[in-house]
């Protein structure tokens, strides 16, 4: 089994663990069961798929494999070694930092072994290290999944040396954003109570997963223009943008550049993870102490006006079967922790990734000539979620409660999904695309109303499409969560999804230059919406 | 027999601004068998929970043991066992991995857990799933692991969170033997049931809680004695006030049967 050749790549360092106290045989051990669920994930007996075994996470990291690949031009670029290598750390650390953010947030918070695991005579700290190195285990295997081709590379095209920095930034890379990440939520559990607590943990989420898309956005604009060189010039708010830190050292050891900001950036790449790691090491019992907040019942919920929800309830769902399910997927979508874990941070990569893209056109335009242009097509990268959220539709914390909707008299089981995946339209989607819509009018005039629309009913199609490609599961919210963590199928078709919405974009882009057309384009899609839905849900 | 094993002072727990538990005293000795009842949510599976350390936020002192368990560390844990309540419990091992697994953590050697789990199974007449994953057990089964897990290292004090949830007739026959055995030996049992019968034979001493407030503390003889009442049922329903069962059931009937909720 892998999962034993794991741990005894861990045994060597038996006495480091020892030194923190941490009891690393316990630790090990429950490393061993964990990893041996993880390998038995099977899906429920309620559902009629096939059974699959084997860790399917191990399976899916090919997909990482894939990303790498992204990172080899960057090594082709130009001769700025500074630029090349914090773009090069930037990538890396937004790719690992989103899988970190988005797929191990629950293994970080998980509270439902606790009652096992913690009224055992184990010190706390031994049982959030094994968490820990959980973790850091799949980190490690994403990361070498991720790195392994492009370091290759690297190692013929750059050279030994650089191929050694490349890979002591990475570890520190990887140590950075685990404890950033983990340092995050214990600020929050310590900070914040009951119902507070989980809504601020999602919105930590999402805030994380846009600072990594900033940060990376930023890198580019540090550099000035000479001519045809991009020159790099050190200024103080540079220390606080982590690829920077990153990318100086290649910078100082490769150039001999001991100019004070590349020292000072450099230090910080090395200190930073270290201290961010002991950070996490000391407040670890508190974490864990912290997290029983998470069990917690919040007694009041709060009642909200809900007309307008009322309105679209009636104007959406046609039968009283639909609009019980309807409401149903939309409680479960908004307060279920494990979904929104797992859903919140692409939400807010659907929200931040328009904008920068537009924003990167006015690099080169002015506001006059960028609000005349076609620059709002940009709003089709939010139209990505749809399929990332659609999958997990299927998934839930709480899926063994699906019982109920195979002992009750349901006519059509199809309402199910045609309510859940309503709720999510209205719910998730339009909040994002409203918020969107306000931004883009205001920069491109009401001109682009019937744009939006269209926009819009292609999300409704690429919807349907989604789901057409991923429902595993009959019934939403009928799967455990833990098996969600991306397989490699799955991520083959959110990549074909991403690659569809690229399509709508471009045929959009077609439309629009034909006089009318747009209106012609509108009608076509929503005739193909209806018939679609009819067709899917008959 | 008058060693002391469990101390409450003062227990006082809040959550969120409302009290659960308002200042328990309890003093448990050796090879009592506690029957901890009262209504739902009184505070019963708080109790418990804050003496196996889940909850670490109470005032008042709790001594397990002779230890003030919020100074001692976790280590008082390896002389307790626990069934909780709402059968918490890894279900895709077999019971052989989860067995093994959950001695391991109580200290035991890998091969004596191994052995000592087999031979529990046995007596329950479960050796032929011993390799089968307890996803695949119905709920007594998943009860008998649980229960089973919590003797493995042959602890002290056993804390009993309704243990006899899904187990039939003759299993919990045997467990309410196994319990008073145990208690012979020394073992002290805190047992924490809806099932009053059950409660009535098998404890010497029955704490009442209600309203995180301690109601009654005796044996049932003397509950008995004090209440003038036939049974513990009805001795719970005159301690927790509640006299309108008969009432509250036609209710019940007459909103099913009502037909003009249309």
């Amino acid at each position: 089994m892998i999962e034993n050749g794991l741990l005894k790549v861990l045994d060597p360092f038996r006495s480091i663990f020892r030194k923190f106290n941490i009891d690393y045989d316990m630790m090990r051990l429950i490393l061993q069961m964990k990893l041996t669920m993880d390998a038995r994930r099977v899906p429920t007996i309620l559902s009629q798929s096939k059974k699959k075994e084997g860790n399917q996470f191990i399976k899916g990291l090919w997909i990482y494999g894939l990303y790498g690949l992204i990172l080899i031009p960057f090594f082709f670029l130009g001769d700025n070694l500074m630029l090349q290598a914090s773009l090069i750390t930037g990538i890396a650390m937004f790719i690992l930092g989103t899988s970190m953010i988005s797929d191990f947030s629950s293994v970080i918070l998980d509270v439902r072994d606790k009652i096992i695991l913690n009224t055992k005579p184990i010190d706390s700290r031994t049982i959030n290290a094994a968490k820990v190195m959980h973790v850091s285990i799949y980190l490690t295997l994403i990361t070498g999944a991720f790195i392994t081709i492009p370091a290759i590379v690297l190692l013929f095209v750059n050279g030994f040396f650089y191929f050694v920095i490349f890979i002591i930034e990475i570890i520190l890379l990887d140590i950075f954003i685990l404890a950033i990440t983990s340092l995050a939520y214990i600020l929050i559990l310590r900070l914040f109570d009951g119902e507070k607590l989980k809504d601020m943990i999602n919105y930590v989420q999402i805030m994380l997963a846009i600072g990594m898309v900033i940060g990376y956005q930023i890198i580019i604009r540090v550099y000035d223009v000479v001519g045809f060189e991009l020159i790099y010039h050190f200024s103080w708010w540079h220390l606080l943008i982590p690829p920077l830190w990153f990318g100086a050292p290649f910078e100082l050891l490769l150039n001999q550049d001991y100019s004070l900001g590349i020292i000072l950036l450099s230090i910080l790449a090395i200190i930073v993870p270290i201290v961010s790691i002991f950070a996490y090491y000391v407040s670890m019992p508190s974490f864990e102490r912290n997290l029983q907040k998470l069990m917690e019942e919040s007694k009041k919920s709060k009642k909200r006006n809900k007309n307008l929800g009322q309105l679209l309830e009636r104007l959406l769902c046609f039968s009283k079967e639909e609009r019980a399910f309807y409401r149903f997927a939309s409680i479960m979508i908004s307060r279920e922790r494990d979904f929104k874990l797992k859903v919140y941070p692409s939400l807010g990569m659907g929200l931040i990734f328009p904008l920068i893209f537009l924003y990167n056109n006015l690099g080169y335009q002015s506001f006059e000539a960028l609000s005349e242009s076609k620059s709002y097509l940009t709003i089709y990268f939010c139209n990505i979620i749809i399929g990332v959220v659609v999958f997990m539709l299927q998934y839930s914390g709480k899926y063994k409660g699906a019982w109920v909707f195979y002992t009750t008299p349901i006519k059509k089981h199809s309402i199910i999904y045609s309510a859940t995946l309503k709720a999510f339209f209205v719910k998730l989607y339009l909040p994002i695309l409203f918020i969107l819509s306000i931004v883009y009018v205001w920069i491109f005039s009401f001109r682009i109303i019937p744009d939006l629309i269209v926009i819009l009913f292609s999300g409704i199609i690429l919807m349907l499409i989604s789901y057409k490609m991923f429902s595993v599961a009959k019934i939403p919210f009928t799967e455990p969560i833990e098996s969600a963590q991306q397989g490699g199928g799955s991520s083959v078709k959110i990549i074909l999804l991403m690659i569809l919405v690229g399509i709508f974009a471009t045929i959009h882009f077609a439309i629009s230059t034909i006089t009318f057309g747009i209106y012609v384009y509108l009608f076509i899609l929503v005739i193909v919406s209806i018939v679609l839905w009819k067709i899917i849900f008959r | 027999m008058e060693d002391k094993v469990l101390s409450l002072k003062n227990l006082t727990m809040s959550y969120s601004g409302k009290n659960v538990l308002n200042g328990i005293n309890l003093d448990v000795y050796r090879g009592q068998i506690i029957g901890y009842i009262g209504p739902n949510g009184a505070g019963k599976s708080t109790t418990l929970k804050i003496m196996l350390g889940l909850i670490d936020n109470y005032e008042g002192t709790v001594e397990i043991l002779g230890k003030d368990i919020s100074k001692s560390g976790y280590t008082y844990k390896e002389r307790i066992g626990y069934v909780p309540e709402n059968a918490e419990i890894y279900d895709n091992l077999t019971a052989a991995e989860y067995l093994t697994f959950i001695g391991e953590l109580y200290g035991l050697d890998r091969e004596v857990a191994r052995k000592k789990a087999l031979h529990l199974l046995i007596e329950f007449d479960m050796e032929h799933v011993f390799h089968s994953r307890i996803s695949s057990f119905s709920k007594g089964m998943r009860q008998k692991v649980l229960i089973v897990s919590s003797l493995l290292h042959n602890p002290d004090v056993i804390f009993l969170d309704e243990p006899l949830s899904g187990l039939d007739a003759n299993s919990v026959m045997i467990i309410k033997d196994m319990l008073e055995a145990l208690a012979n030996k020394g073992k002290t049992i805190f047992y924490s049931s809806h099932i009053m019968d059950v409660v009535e034979k098998i404890s010497n001493r029955i704490v009442l809680l209600v309203d995180g407030e301690i109601k009654a503390d005796g044996s049932f003889e003397e509950l008995k004695a004090e209440s003038q009442k036939g049974s513990l049922e009805s001795i719970f329903n005159q301690l927790t006030g509640f006299d309108e069962h008969k009432e509250t059931a036609e209710h019940i009937v007459s909103i099913v049967t009502e037909d003009t909720y249309d």
